[in-house]
């Protein structure tokens, strides 16, 4: 077996020459374009990585806006809410104040209609006090005195039927009430008005009589006062108003 | 009579006989060089079938070269592509009638030994400076400088009469029963030729890489993964 070495020398040199071919026309761009494609890959990912940080971002931004204006609307209703508090605050001392007005208006107005009743009344007890006071004087003697009061006593009592006059007269302890101790000159006035009845009653004083003259007895009383009078005028007054 | 291993020569350039091995090699080359033209000439990053087969070699070729030597494979590619292609054609050129395989004579597979043998001293001064790569023949301890030494020449003999063995014994089968049963006969031989040369092509592009991995890493950081394919 020969080794021919000019053979190996070439064949060196041809493998050396294709290790160059190969390397600049086949594996050099076959590997570039791997690589590129790799970097766009890379560029591609990294791309996206970016715009999902920016979409993280924008997502912070957003939720970072969203709490500003929550903050604000925060702000704006505690705003609103302070004026409507201000407002109200003013309007409820304006309505206080209004109602204060109306009801010092009010009183006033009471007042004045208390004062209006009370002249009403005043009026309407001036008006009954004449009314009383002229039945009271329709019906009081003239003249006013302890004559006439003792005239008007017989004239009372020849009014009453005769059983009872004779029961008042019949009666123990008759006597003759007057309002005052009469006056020698009064005492004898009535006197002679009685006599027509046959009777001298012992005369004793009752001021509550006011004026006037009753003949009482155990048995019964002959009304004849001014006082009497009156209570027969107000019991009258009450009457006309209850009916 | 001529010993059959012998190679012809094909013409003569003055006194230098330029043998049929070498003519066949011109024939490779000019072929790879057009096919390597034709196929890059139209890259795109949305590949074809054509580019996408090449793409899954330079692929493959880089996740090898990464498996074995840590680093950009960029560094070693073109010289283990080159050898697995041109080996691969080489090999699959005898299915040509005529065509003896230039791997099939001891000179072109001593020429791609050698290669390796140096481009590996090479790149383990270059990347461990020259001491370390000395230092790597004593590892693990003195003792084994000697083996070491020989062990440098062997494994690129080793890597040598592999692919001859394999592609001459091929070759001589094929050409003794073409000889003997005739025309048709040596059809199967000649596809278990086509794997044949595929499994060599691969494993001297493989070896030569652990040899160079290993000169680059240090001896002990590779272990050679030389297993008996013959």
């Amino acid at each position: 077996m020969n080794f021919d070495w000019t053979t190996f020398a070439l064949q060196l040199a041809n493998v050396l020459i294709l290790l160059a071919i190969l390397r600049r026309f086949l594996f050099r761009p076959v590997a570039g374009i791997i690589a590129r494609r790799q970097a766009e890959t890379d560029a591609a990912l990294a791309a996206a990585a970016q715009a999902q940080e920016d979409a993280k971002a924008a997502a912070g931004a957003a939720r970072a806006e969203t709490e500003a204006t929550r903050a604000a609307r925060q702000e704006i209703l505690a705003k609103a809410q302070g004026e409507a508090e201000t407002v109200r605050a003013g309007l409820l001392e304006k309505a206080r104040a209004e109602a204060a007005a109306v009801v010092e208006k009010g009183r006033d107005q009471a007042a004045r209609d208390r004062e209006a009743d009370r002249a009403a009344a005043l009026a309407q007890a001036r008006d009954l006090a004449g009314a009383i006071a002229a039945r009271a004087l329709a019906g009081m003697p003239r003249p006013p005195d302890a004559a006439g009061y003792g005239t008007r006593l017989a004239t009372a009592l020849d009014a009453l039927s005769p059983d009872e006059r004779a029961a008042i007269l019949a009666g123990s302890h008759l006597r003759l009430a007057a309002a005052e101790p009469l006056t020698v000159p009064e005492a004898q006035a009535v006197t002679a008005a009685l006599q027509t009845l046959g009777i001298a009653p012992d005369v004793e004083t009752d001021p509550d009589l006011i004026a006037g003259l009753e003949l009482r007895s155990d048995t019964g009383v002959v009304r004849n006062s001014l006082a009497h009078d009156l209570d027969t005028i107000a019991k009258a007054l009450a009457d006309d108003s209850a009916a | 009579m001529e010993p059959p291993l012998t190679a012809h020569g094909a013409f003569a350039l003055g006194p230098v006989v330029v043998t049929w091995p070498v003519v066949t090699t011109w024939v490779i080359m000019v072929f790879l060089t057009l096919a390597s033209l034709g196929f890059t000439r139209r890259l795109a990053l949305r590949p074809g079938p054509g580019q996408a087969v090449l793409e899954l070699l330079v692929a493959t070729l880089d996740s090898e070269i990464r498996a074995t030597i840590p680093g950009d494979p960029a560094r070693f590619r073109a010289l283990i592509g080159t050898l697995l292609v041109f080996i691969l054609t080489a090999n699959w050129s005898s299915l040509i009638p005529g065509v003896e395989p230039p791997t099939a004579h001891l000179e072109t597979d001593a020429a791609l030994a050698f290669l390796v043998f140096v481009l590996s001293i090479g790149w383990g001064i270059r990347e461990q400076g020259l001491a370390g790569w000395l230092k790597g023949f004593a590892s693990p301890t003195w003792a084994m400088i000697p083996l070491n030494l020989v062990e440098q020449i062997t494994r690129n003999f080793s890597l040598m009469v592999r692919l001859f063995g394999n592609v001459m014994s091929g070759v001589f089968v094929i050409g003794i029963v073409l000889s003997l049963a005739g025309l048709l006969v040596p059809v199967p031989l000649m596809a278990l030729d086509l794997l044949t040369g595929a499994v060599q092509a691969y494993i001297f592009a493989t070896l030569a890489l652990v040899f160079i991995g290993s000169s680059v890493s240090g001896h002990d950081a590779q272990s050679e993964k030389e297993s008996p394919h013959e």
